[in-house]
């Protein structure tokens, strides 16, 4: 079954129009890579997605319509987002962060989360050397790790991740991907938002390419990487060691 | 703006006492008195961001002033004008420096403080009648003439807003006016121009109190009486609700917003209880439900927003400017290349107990590119903000072009010739990109607030502008002069921003993260066009994470990792460089994160 899927959605800021009719579909425990210049419409169809923008057309969420379902309910599914700009609460805690990112199981009388903290733990053990410091005072890196742990902590089925990598230094790009291509062991969801088009269909099953507010080329991730076009576009001709 | 526009305002003020009855005669004598204030609030709060709460004690201190020395010492009203913009400039002053320093949502209330003293002072003075005022202002006489009649009084109001209008204008499309516009301390980047954002807050809140100080003074002498109610907190308020339902980045909303709000007040007052059958301040909560609906509806007010219901200029454009060929503009002589420009020794910073650079020292040569990379958190831009004089440094020393800079703020570092880029392109979004990269040519030129808004600096305006234009041609956007900056893709945002810098004549250039977010394409577009400044002379420093795009184009690589320079060298040595491969780049053989993975 499909996880996330998308037919003709369409999203404007008043008059013009971002995306026009985008048809996306993301299979269960796939990782599915979107890349595209900026200005394309790569966060707004992000932000359509989780409902904090309005669309047309349709999105299905394991089959089912999920026009009418708001923000926090989308949340509670399983359907999780993390900006680009990490969004984090910087003046609580990393504990804290952490804590939130539950919120809406709790909501529901789900309090008991440790053993979830503890996975996220494991896969990022810098969160718990920094528990008790403030977000505000993490490096980038560090704020990426949290902004994925706190995504981790609702125990999504659905991650979008937009552009993980934006402003990391190398090594730590490379340490982020690894860790989005390792979820693809617990069963979830990825969709992934990238200017590093190299890594972004490295570890991708399937891969779109979103230009002008359409969906231009689309493919398998390795057929992609191999796309002339592509290539000069967003990859270059010469591999590098940095990435 | 549009001179036709103009010529049409005033014919129709020209005509208007034959067509207007009487009563709207007095009506438009008091919107014109209330565009006056309002222009001004455009001026400080729509384009310098500085919302006021405290204008119509000016207009109080212009109007008592006048009143006073008429009356008690039967001073010619033309003499009290000056008097009483002496006073007002004074208190602006005085206001300004205790107010202006403060940021964000505290100015406004700052302004509230003192809005409500003034109104005391002018109830509390015996010489000033306290509550009862004063009265029996002598009219206004010119060349024999009493100015004394209504439709007298009509003319001479709106030929002071027409003015006022205009100086507004004029102002808003200056060097000044850009300065204005830039975004003050609310952005690193305008002092990072060069902009003393200080001294244009100062000086744009005095010229508004003294626009102010002269609606005040025909107030006195059209009304020929004054008390303090009108001075008070309430006529601020309206004013700024007039400034908000015209349009505060729009002059001409100034006037639209005055009217609309005094002849609708008018229309309330009598319709309300018309159809009621009662009497009270029903108006006012009209008024309260109409401001609401704006800022939900319209909230750049009423005339931007019907501006945008006009036949669209085509692609985004928000200007039209017309950059003739001009005198260019003096420039620095190029340093020798090879010779040292900027030497860094043992410079440090702590924050608190961390040590976010720590004796890092390293020299850029004239005529190179250098890359300062590491891991995030390392301490690069620390290291910008030192270099740029942003944050003062603990310890060590900096000099260029053997200078030293120690002790010098972000200004004067940029006026010795040292310009930077930000990580997030920070451009003016509804300015055009044009004046953008102007902007960055600030410090080149000189005129001030007084000469554009009498359009005395035009030459040296065209100057500037066709230096823009040269900067914008030079990285490759000579055909959008006139687009919003915030309408065009990221990549091109960054070569606005290098072009502005550009514009300021830098001897060295620092770039934060120039390639990020970019793709391939505009990466070797960059890459291309920093090479040909290299080759025109220019030595650049710049931090990226794009280990592709720094070690194709620089000439020398400083590594720093938890606040210490750990390697220095050229592109080759340091990519084999074991501490760098091991903080920073990885090993090759893990290029692939899939690797990792499985």
């Amino acid at each position: 079954m499909l996880a996330l899927e998308t037919r003709g959605l369409t999203v404007g800021y008043g008059k013009a129009n971002v995306l026009h009719g985008i048809d996306v579909a993301v299979g269960e425990g796939a990782i599915v890579s979107l890349i595209g210049p900026n200005g394309a419409g790569k966060t707004t169809m992000l932000m359509a997605l989780m409902g904090l923008l309005k669309s047309g057309g349709e999105v299905r969420y394991f089959g089912e319509i999920i026009r009418n379902v708001d923000v926090e309910d989308r949340v509670a599914r399983g359907l999780c987002l993390v900006p680009e700009r990490r969004e984090l609460f910087g003046d609580m805690t990393v504990g804290d962060n952490l804590a939130l990112g539950r919120f809406s199981g709790w909501l529901k009388g789900d309090r008991d989360f440790k053993a979830t903290l503890d996975d996220v733990f494991q896969r990022f053990p810098r969160l718990l050397e920094r528990l008790s410091k403030n977000a505000s005072t993490l490096s980038g890196g560090e704020r990426q790790m949290l902004a994925l742990g706190r995504a981790l902590m609702s125990r999504p089925k659905v991650l979008m991740l937009d552009e993980p990598s934006l402003g990391l230094a190398p090594l730590m790009v490379r340490e982020i991907f690894r860790i989005i291509a390792d979820l693809r062991k617990t069963g979830v969801s990825i969709l992934l938002i990238e200017q590093n088009a190299r890594a972004a269909l490295e570890i991708a099953d399937y891969g779109y390419v979103l230009e002008n507010g359409a969906i231009t080329l689309e493919g398998p991730a390795q057929e992609l990487a191999g796309n002339p076009r592509i290539v000069d576009t967003y990859l270059g001709r010469r591999q590098s060691a940095a990435e | 703006m549009s001179v036709r526009a103009l010529i049409v305002a005033a014919a129709l003020l020209l005509i208007g006492p034959w067509l207007l009855p009487p009563f709207y005669i007095t009506l438009a004598n008091y919107v014109g008195l209330a565009s006056i204030v309002v222009l001004g609030l455009v001026l400080l709060g729509g384009a310098g961001g500085l919302m006021s709460f405290g204008q119509a004690a000016f207009v109080g201190i212009g109007a008592y002033t006048t009143a006073y020395l008429s009356i008690a010492y039967n001073l010619s009203p033309w003499l009290s004008l000056f008097v009483g913009l002496a006073v007002t400039g004074g208190a602006a002053l005085l206001l300004g420096a205790l107010t202006l320093r403060l940021t964000g949502h505290y100015l406004p209330i700052g302004t509230l403080g003192w809005s409500v003293s003034i109104y005391y002072v002018f109830a509390n003075i015996e010489a000033l009648g306290k509550h009862d005022g004063l009265s029996d202002i002598p009219p206004l006489t010119a060349f024999g003439f009493s100015l004394q009649s209504s439709n007298a009084f009509f003319y001479l109001i709106w030929i002071v807003a027409l003015l006022a209008l205009v100086s507004i204008n004029n102002i808003l499309d200056s060097r000044f006016g850009r300065a204005v516009r830039s975004g003050g301390r609310t952005t690193p980047m305008a002092e990072a121009l060069g902009v003393n954002t200080a001294r244009v807050s100062m000086t744009i809140f005095i010229y508004c109190a003294l626009l102010a100080s002269v609606s005040g003074w025909l107030y006195a002498h059209f009304m020929r009486f004054v008390n303090p109610t009108p001075f008070g907190l309430g006529t601020s308020i309206e004013y700024f609700f007039m400034a908000v339902i015209g349009g505060a980045t729009s002059a001409w909303g100034a006037i639209v917003g005055a009217g609309f709000y005094i002849i609708g007040k008018q229309w309330l007052q009598t319709l309300i209880p018309a159809f009621t059958g009662r009497v009270g301040q029903y108006d006012v909560i009209v008024f309260g439900l109409i401001v609401i609906a704006i800022l939900h509806y319209a909230r750049q007010g009423l005339v931007p927003s019907l501006a945008l219901l006009l036949p669209r200029k085509a692609g985004g454009r928000v200007a039209h400017h017309v950059v003739g060929s001009a005198e260019p503009l003096a420039h620095r002589d190029k340093p020798q290349p090879g010779t040292k420009l900027l030497q860094i020794d043992r410079m440090e910073k702590r924050f608190g107990g961390l040590a976010a650079v720590n004796g890092v020292s390293f020299d850029i040569q004239a005529g190179e590119i250098m890359a300062l990379i590491g891991p995030n958190g390392a301490g690069k831009t620390t290291m910008f903000n030192l270099i740029t004089g942003v944050i003062p440094k603990t310890a060590g020393r900096i000099s260029f072009a053997g200078h030293s800079l120690d002790g010098l703020g972000s200004r004067q570092v940029m006026e010795r010739g040292i310009t930077r880029t930000f990580q997030h392109a920070l451009l003016r979004p509804h300015m055009s990109v044009l004046e953008n990269v102007a902007l960055g040519a600030h410090t080149r030129g000189r005129s001030g607030l007084i000469a554009a808004a009498l359009r005395l600096e035009r030459k040296e305006e065209a100057r500037l502008l066709a230096e823009a234009k040269k900067q914008l041609e030079r990285v490759g956007l000579g055909d959008q002069f006139d687009a919003a900056a915030d309408s065009l893709p990221l990549g091109k945002q960054r070569l606005i921003e290098i072009a502005r810098a550009l514009a300021s004549d830098p001897l060295l250039l620092l770039l934060d993260e120039p390639a990020a977010g970019l793709r391939y394409e505009e990466k070797v577009a960059l890459a291309k066009l920093l090479d040909n400044l290299r080759t025109e002379g220019m030595t650049l420093l710049l931090v990226e994470h794009d280990m592709d795009f720094v070690m194709n184009l620089v000439d020398r690589v400083v590594v720093m990792d938890f606040g210490e320079k750990i390697a220095e060298g050229k592109p080759d040595e340091i990519q084999t460089n074991p501490k760098v491969i091991e903080a920073y780049l990885g090993s090759v053989d893990e290029c692939s994160p899939l690797k990792h993975a499985v």
